[in-house]
């Protein structure tokens, strides 16, 4: 029995459609392991090998992870959500309030979002507060550092443009708050404040506007510069802890 | 290793709080209340098989939902299941029968709950349903307010069915509110309160401090409202009014009637009475009360004043609707002593007439007072029609109370009937210097306002759901026909198509089909009581022949009803026009106990005894066929009489010709009283 399975096995992993997926067929040398990796696009931003020491809370606290983690717990309620709204004026506050009554644990889904959604901009932050105390941001992570900024913008971003959609008062009154602040920078205040608007006051265009900023723009931007940035933690060298750990500034890990 | 241990505890524990969630949902309040109605339902049916349906009915959110009516969704009949079902009159709880309405129990399903009652559709628990949780959806009107949700389709004044409702409206209209507040439908509104050029040489600086102290003190019907003014305004605002220029040909007119030498008290009396001046004025609250209170008028007005004004009243406000009287010099000299002797205020000081000496730089910060508490709005309309002085009242009644201002009135419950009627009772606790003033309304009253407001939605509802009665047609004519209708007020108490006020039970649009012209002019010249039941009476104008002929041939020939035969025999064999079978009829039907024959019967419907010289036979017959068909509320019972019947028992009041004289001269003397 055991022996047919094995050959089983070996016929599929022979195959010629798996082999067209996976070049290198069974990973038993480690050469090969490090290839199934190195050819394979979710795998390849992953180091092939890590040190159990960086996996050890204290060396990270784990707040990149939490972060993303947190932003993938975003992405599928998001989704759901998407399911039960429409980002249109008459719709919009009712929506929430169908998810609230009607929808079978639409207040956990919403709060769910809403939870996940501050955690990862705290977390965001303490990550980037970690990176810094241990002097991460240095050569040869200094690109890094600059994608993980850029990525936190967009968070922010994604927070506030979230914000908007439940059209409430606190919807309406934060995000005219907020784009009248952008109103003040010089010269070009008023038209970026037109340009997010859709027009000079919140109205159903500034609605419009918030849910493709929140729902594809701002993910499509997120996934790619998170993708970047894992990418790049590899290439830079692997995760740096505390930088007392070693007097090896390329850190611990290698490649 | 206690990092493991730690994730494994935290995971079980993360796995029941994920459980939580599903748990709420299961156990949702609704649920059981499904149960229980299962249960109600099956012990209450009639058959097994009724048992078994409610016993097969699922477990779910129920829902009415209008696309059309600004795609409401009334998820209301989740608890209240058994509104529309007739074996749950008198079940406990939410599950009763609801009550009977014109539009209930067959039309749940075009209007939903929320249209009539508030609160929140889309919920599912009872608190955000009802309004009551913190931060809930908009709240439910109360029941003592529910009026308020017919209202918001039915447009009209006067709407059928809800009596608080339609006196709320009525109220406001004759409060006069939109003269000051915007309310969509009202922009012509205009008050009736008279122009006040003519002040200074009507009343005295006395009598008018006092009438701004509170008006009502002096005359209960007053429809100006009491303003709460000091002292120090009531003086500025005083020598203001007294500064006025009065218009040169009316201060002629009272000038010149001042000087005319004294009338005769007695033959006033008489006059005043014949006049029936009670029907619309009141005399020591004995009256219909739409006029003001003549008991102390000679202290109130000057004689030259009053002269004048009796004879031209239109002159004096366009608006007024008291008609002008065509009495003689003499005759209004007369009616003015009567007054002059007896409608005075023996209490009041002798000088309460005393014009104001005007004091320039008081009459100045009078002139301020007079603005800001925006007296031009009802006493100088045409100033106002561009502005309103007050907030406009669209969308009061859909008002959030978290949005409302309360002021210092941290006593009010939180709620927007409650503040609408402490804004009604004393508008100015809330804080200092609002201007609003108070109307001194009754706990009745301030109920049918608040129901009138909170009938004014912030939307107005969708096209097909909006309901006013069809028009009628309300045909006025220009030229001199016009000017008469319009000097003898006939719509001050008549109805013409939709125009007009419904003091009278007599509405003219049809009157050219119901009467005959030669009585109609002697009626005109000379009213006497039709129906003596009524405290309203058609006063005595006193037309002279060549109006009367002129109106009496206006309404022959303007107001008729095409459906009503000319000749109703036409076409039918004689023996119909019997009027000896007609007379059987009339004993036998039972006409005599509501009107009076020669010299008997009862005297709830109008005498027949002259029938024959005022109906035209067309009405009589269409009347018989249907007395319901003008207005609704007619006593006169419905006999379903065949069209013999209906024609012999025409025939018989036709020939119902000779006024018995003794009786005419009673029902003038009883008019007289």
């Amino acid at each position: 029995m055991s022996a047919t399975r094995v050959s089983l096995t070996d016929w599929l992993r022979g195959s010629a459609v798996y082999r067209s997926i996976v070049r290198h067929g069974t990973a038993d040398t480690n050469r090969n392991r490090s290839l199934v990796i190195f050819e394979n696009l979710f795998l390849h931003v992953h180091p092939v090998k890590v040190r159990e020491k960086t996996l050890r809370f204290s060396h990270t606290y784990w707040l990149g992870g939490v972060t993303l983690v947190s932003s993938l717990v975003l992405i599928a309620t998001g989704i759901l959500l998407m399911f039960y709204y429409h980002p249109s004026v008459p719709q919009a506050y009712r929506d929430m309030k169908e998810l609230n009554y009607v929808v079978d644990n639409g207040l956990f889904l919403r709060n769910l979002h809403r939870w996940a959604a501050h955690l990862m901009v705290f977390a965001a932050f303490l990550h980037m507060l970690r990176v810094f105390y241990h002097r991460a941001y240095r050569p040869p992570r200094q690109f890094n550092w600059v994608i993980g900024v850029v990525l936190l913008i967009v968070t922010l971003f994604l927070s506030y443009t979230g914000y908007l959609l439940p059209w409430d008062q606190l919807a309406f009154w934060g995000v005219s708050v907020g784009t009248n602040m952008a109103k003040e920078a010089p010269l070009v205040g008023e038209k970026i404040r037109f340009l997010l608007l859709g027009g000079n006051v919140v109205s159903e265009n500034a609605l419009l506007r918030f849910y493709v900023l929140h729902c594809v723009v701002l993910p499509v931007a997120f996934l790619l510069f998170l993708s970047v940035h894992i990418w790049r933690v590899r290439k830079d060298g692997g995760v740096q802890g505390p930088p007392s750990d070693t007097n090896d500034p390329r850190g611990e890990e290698a490649p | 290793m206690p990092l493991r241990r730690l994730f494994a505890a935290s995971s079980v524990l993360f796995l029941l709080v994920l459980a939580i969630s599903p748990a709420k949902n299961a156990l949702r309040s609704y649920r059981s209340l499904q149960r229980q109605y299962r249960k109600l339902g099956s012990s209450r049916a009639h058959s097994l098989k009724a048992a078994q349906s409610y016993q097969a009915r699922p477990v779910a959110i129920r829902q009415i939902w209008l696309r059309d009516f600004d795609n409401r969704v009334d998820r209301c009949e989740t608890c209240h299941l058994g509104v529309a079902d007739p074996l749950m009159a008198g079940a406990p709880g939410p599950f009763a029968l609801h009550p009977g309405t014109p539009h209930t129990p067959e039309a749940f399903d075009r209007f939903g709950c929320t249209s009539c009652h508030g609160g929140q559709g889309l919920a599912t628990t009872q608190a955000d349903a009802h309004g009551t949780a913190a931060d809930a959806g908009p709240p439910m009107t109360p029941p003592a307010f529910i009026e308020a949700g017919c209202g918001r389709c039915h447009l009209a004044e006067n709407v059928t069915g809800a009596a608080v409702l339609s006196r709320g409206r009525a109220l406001i209209a004759r409060a006069g509110c939109y003269a000051c507040h915007a309310v969509r439908g009202q922009d012509t509104f205009r008050s009736e309160a008279p122009p006040l050029a003519t002040l200074p040489l009507k009343t005295g600086g006395e009598w008018l401090k006092r009438w701004l102290k509170d008006p009502k003190s002096i005359d209960p019907n007053a429809t100006m409202p009491n303003f709460h003014l000091t002292d120090q305004a009531i003086d500025e605002l005083s020598h203001f009014l007294f500064a006025a220029q009065v218009p040169k040909e009316l201060a002629g007119l009272i000038e010149a009637a001042a000087a005319e030498p004294p009338g005769s008290s007695a033959n006033g009396k008489k006059l005043v009475s014949e006049s029936r001046c009670i029907t619309c004025h009141t005399v020591e609250g004995k009256g219909n009360g739409s006029a003001p209170e003549l008991s102390k008028i000679a202290s109130t007005s000057s004689r030259g004043w009053l002269l004048a004004f009796l004879r031209e009243p239109q002159a004096f406000n366009p608006r007024t609707p008291m008609p002008r009287y065509h009495f003689s010099e003499t005759e209004s000299r007369d009616v003015v002593a009567y007054l002059e002797d007896e409608f005075r205020d023996f209490d009041a000081p002798k000088g309460i007439l005393e014009p104001l000496r005007v004091n320039q730089s008081l009459a100045e910060n009078g002139r301020k007072l007079f603005r800001l508490y925006g007296c031009f709005s009802c006493h100088d309309p045409a100033g106002s029609a561009s502005e309103k002085f007050g907030p406009e009242l669209d969308g009061i009644g859909d008002k959030r109370a978290q949005s409302l201002d309360f002021g210092r009135r941290t006593d009010l419950v939180r709620t927007l009937p409650a503040w609408l009627a402490a804004k009604l009772e004393s508008p100015r606790s809330f804080a200092d210097g609002l201007k609003m003033p108070s109307y001194g309304f009754s706990a009745d009253d301030s109920r049918a306002v608040v129901t009138a407001l909170l009938a004014l939605g912030a939307q107005s509802v969708p096209e097909r759901y909006r309901y006013a009665p069809p028009q009628k047609p309300a045909l006025l004519p220009g030229g001199p026909v016009g000017s008469l209708i319009q000097s003898y007020r006939c719509l001050s108490c008549h109805q013409i198509g939709d125009r007009g006020t419904d003091v009278s039970t007599a509405p003219l649009t049809y009157e050219g089909s119901k009467v005959k012209r030669d009585w109609l002019v002697d009626y005109l010249m000379l009213s006497y009581t039709l129906r003596p039941i009524l405290e309203e009476r058609m006063p005595v104008l006193k037309m002279p022949r060549e109006d009367a002929t002129q109106l009496a041939d206006a309404l022959q020939n303007f107001y008729v009803d095409p459906a009503i035969p000319a000749d109703p025999f036409a076409g039918h064999p004689a023996s119909d026009a019997d009027p000896v079978e007609g007379q059987r009829l009339y004993v036998g039907l039972g006409c005599r106990g509501c009107h009076i024959l020669g010299s008997s019967g009862g005297y709830y419907g109008p005498p027949l005894t002259e029938a024959g010289k005022r109906l035209k036979p067309g009405w009589t017959y269409a009347w018989l066929k249907g007395p319901q068909r003008w207005r609704a509320d007619v006593r006169c019972p419905d006999y379903g009489l065949s069209d013999t019947d209906a024609l012999r028992l025409t025939a018989y009041l036709e020939t119902l010709q000779a006024a018995a004289p003794a009786a005419k001269a009673a029902s003038v003397a009883r008019g007289a009283k």
